[in-house]
């Protein structure tokens, strides 16, 4: 069984005239790292806010298709139950934090749900080692670096055991070097412990080496879905995705030799370095 | 002409954030100013227009002390571009909202209309002159914020963070209006962490940590030394890396665009 | 009015007070409360904030603690003018020395029922007080409203600031004009501010959906406060002093300088 299936998802937000997302199709497997790309408002968030029941229970609108979340349709699934399945991180670091110490923040969706103290207790420490934070037990958000923020959203989401992972541009207000920890930290969380990523970034350099599938996106619709390596032979620029640059120094080749002189297209830079060698040999 | 003399500022919960800054920037130029976030990047360039006046040492902006004059005087000159277009709308649409500033600055209405006009066009926000500011998309929310400072043709223009949460068109665009307005005349700082923008853009540049400034040069020189960016929490541009992986066949370290690295390696190649 | 206002900050300290069960401590505030507005008597309110200092000191927080009391004493001075005024211009009060004396010593009784209350805030972490709110038995949601408040202020002010940045920096000149030009000029700074506030409680109220808020009827805590020995002395003590206080007053008064 697929952890998640969408056959023909729609949605229109309620007191809009246009689709968000249209005739939306793909499934995703258990432990697949998929990322999500395509230009502002081309429906990423739209379409997060679908699989994890924000949509349609907190967004009013039109909704057409079905949506499968390990197996329960999130018509019929109350969201405080597709929070265990499929946690979501948000943008803003700052308002996805509610209490005043790191700890208090994990604890939070488990004390909502009515968990019982020593479930808590193990869960909190459980996700404090997780993410490496345990040292930020006490602090509380105003000490935190953005980067620091993420980690314990992302921390207090896993807290509830979810098998998937939904992350709405994360990193954005982080610096190159907190990003790529971000997503270091993300990677471990999949590679690991084989949780699902679903995740939709603008920035793709050190995404894009370590996904199943990629996903490209306009205007409502999914364009490409497949892996990242066939998709990027294709011509994606305009879509707005920032596609790695030695991809880019790679299609350049192509075009000056007429073809790829690699067997593959390189996603980072040292794919493309041991290409390079195997192609001089 | 910008000036910073030993510029020092301590914010009132005893942080100093500006620790012993001299800084020259030419008329014309186009800066970046670099660092992680705190080191400083937000505090210069608010010193920029008198918005924080130093606790030691002097701002002058073309030889005028910024601590003589207020902030609405200086900002006809310097025009800054904060990161939050959220934290500035508040007009019935967006040509009103364009208008503000430059009543503020005692234009005479018509002159008001021309330039409204006229930065408008230039931001390519015509089809939305009459629609409220709050109904904008996040990338057109941007571009109206530029628009607003435009309109009043400041010889100097600051633009904080002007990247984030942008995608690749967005970015180009934002890329050739710098260029455009440089070739104008306009002196450019920009302060931003998104190094690929910034390698696009190569301009000179100014690295900051903990308040002072530790590099100052031009693009290339900088983004090639790894150590320094890793010390201001900053990854060189991804071509750097490879260009330096490539020495083993002869490529030259260098700042490539795409195109440049490609024909390159192909003539390399062909050896 | 900023120094009222920093007497009134959680201040970080290891000591004897700040262990206290924050139960303990409200009680140690009610009961100079409830002494202060028993007695009326100068000395008796010069041995509360003599009191006071002591705590204050035993928790490091002397600081803090003279910058409320300093901090208040344009209500303490209004307050005595206030009192001194209305009761001579009334018939039939006693000769001005002993209307002097009461002014005064309402005034100075007012130090001493903000001072007891600076203590308890002093040493106390908003996230303590939350669960003494809820130890207290106050719904969830309002305990939830008061710490998303200690959260999220110093982040809308640090917004307003930049929104003051943003629109001074379009030749919003704030200071000048007469008042009635001063209030429209904060339009542009109200505004932006108040849409920032409702899209955030936007995105506040998908999080808290997302993190399942209200989603059990029985909610639990992680954290619970524990009264233990130190704190069940304090209670005592307080308790024996508030008895004390009223016998010596209404059932068996004595006479007090």
């Amino acid at each position: 069984m697929k952890i998640i299936e969408v056959k023909d998802l729609g949605f229109k937000y309620a007191g809009t005239d246009f689709y968000a997302i249209k005739e939306v199709n793909f499934e995703i497997d258990e432990g697949e790292f998929v990322i999500l790309a395509g230009k502002s408002g081309c429906g990423k968030t739209t379409l997060l806010r679908c699989l994890n029941g924000l949509i349609p229970h907190f967004y009013e609108g039109e909704f057409d298709g079905k949506v499968l979340i390990d197996g329960v349709d999130t018509r019929d699934c109350p969201p405080y139950i597709l929070s265990q399945k499929a946690g979501m991180v948000f943008q803003n670091p700052d308002n996805q934090l509610f209490a005043l110490s790191v700890e208090a923040d994990i604890a939070f969706p488990l004390e909502n749900l009515g968990l019982p103290r020593e479930e808590i207790r193990d869960r909190v420490e459980w996700a404090l080692r997780l993410l490496r934070i345990e040292e930020l037990r006490n602090r509380s958000p105003f000490e935190l670096s953005a980067g620091q923020k993420q980690k314990v959203a992302i921390a207090s989401v896993l807290a509830m055991k979810p098998k998937i992972l939904l992350l709405d541009e994360p990193t954005s207000s982080l610096d190159p070097v907190s990003a790529k920890n971000l997503i270091d930290v993300i990677i471990e969380l999949n590679r690991r412990h084989g949780l699902t990523i679903l995740i939709s970034e603008h920035r793709l350099t050190h995404l894009i080496p370590h996904a199943n599938k990629l996903a490209i996106m306009d205007k409502g619709k999914i364009i490409y879905f497949g892996e990242p390596r066939k998709i990027l032979r294709e011509d994606v620029l305009m879509y707005g995705v920032s596609i790695p640059r030695v991809v880019e120094v790679a299609r350049e080749m192509e075009k000056i030799n007429g073809c790829l002189p690699f067997k593959e297209i390189p996603l980072s830079v040292d794919e493309f370095l041991n290409n390079l060698r195997g192609a001089l040999r | 002409m910008i000036r910073f003399e030993s510029v020092e500022y301590i914010y009132p919960n005893g942080i100093k954030a500006l620790d012993k800054i001299d800084l020259e920037i030419n008329d014309g130029e186009i800066v970046a100013i670099m660092g992680e976030n705190g080191a400083g990047k937000t505090t210069l360039i608010k010193h920029l227009n008198g918005l924080l006046k130093p606790t030691k040492g002097k701002v002058l902006i073309d030889g005028i002390d910024t601590r003589k004059v207020t902030v609405a005087s200086l900002s006809k000159k310097v025009g800054i571009v904060f990161q939050n277009p959220d934290d500035m709308f508040f007009s019935e649409n967006v040509w009103e909202e364009v208008a503000f500033a430059l009543r503020n600055f005692g234009y005479d209405e018509a002159t008001v209309k021309r330039r409204v006009e006229n930065a408008v066009n230039f931001m390519d926000l015509v089809n939305y002159i009459n629609k409220s500011p709050f109904t904008l998309s996040g990338g057109e929310k941007k571009r109206l914020a530029l628009a607003i400072v435009l309109a009043w043709s400041p010889d100097i223009i600051a633009l904080d963070e002007p990247t984030i949460g942008q995608d690749l068109l967005q970015k180009e665009k934002l890329l050739q209006v710098i260029k455009l307005l440089n070739s104008q005349g306009k002196t450019i700082i920009v302060s931003s962490h998104d190094v690929e923008f910034i390698a696009d853009l190569k301009p000179r540049i100014i690295l900051m940590k903990r308040g002072r400034i530790i590099a100052d040069g031009d693009a290339e020189e900088i983004f090639l030394n790894e150590e320094l960016l890793r010390s201001c929490n900053l990854l060189p541009p991804q071509l750097i890396t490879l260009s330096k992986e490539l020495k083993f066949i002869g490529v030259k370290p260098k700042l490539y665009s795409p195109r440049e690295l490609a024909t390159e390696i192909m003539a390399k190649l062909q050896r | 009015m900023a120094a009222i206002l920093q007497g009134l900050q959680f201040y970080p300290g290891d000591s004897f007070i700040h262990k206290l069960d924050p139960r303990a401590k409200l009680l140690i505030s009610t009961t100079f409360l409830l002494i202060t507005l028993i007695y009326v008597e100068v000395t008796v309110t010069t041995m509360i904030i003599i009191a006071e200092a002591l705590l204050a000191a035993i928790s490091g927080t002397m600081r803090r603690w003279v910058k409320t009391v300093y901090g208040s004493i344009p209500f303490i001075v209004a307050v005595f003018l206030m009192n001194y005024l209305v009761r001579m211009l009334i018939p039939g009060q006693p000769p001005t020395h002993i209307i002097l004396y009461e002014s005064f010593a309402a005034a100075y009784r007012l130090i001493a029922l903000l001072a007891s209350f600076s203590i308890f805030f002093l040493t106390t972490t908003p996230e303590e007080i939350g669960m003494t709110l809820t130890k207290l038995r106050i719904p969830y949601m309002y305990v939830f409203a008061f710490i998303s408040a200690i959260r999220f202020t110093p982040i809308l002010a640090e917004e307003l600031q930049t929104i003051m940045d943003s629109q001074r920096s379009r030749g919003l000149e704030l200071d000048k004009g007469n008042p009635l030009t001063r209030l429209r000029r904060y339009i542009p700074i109200l505004v932006p501010l108040i849409v920032n506030v409702l899209r955030r409680s936007y995105e506040l109220a998908e999080a808290m959906e997302v993190k399942c808020f209200g989603a059990s009827k029985k909610r639990t805590y992680l954290k619970e406060l524990k009264l233990r020995l130190k704190d069940l002395v304090v209670i005592i003590l307080m308790l024996a002093s508030i008895s004390i206080s009223l016998y010596f007053k209404f059932i068996n008064p004595i006479k007090i300088p």
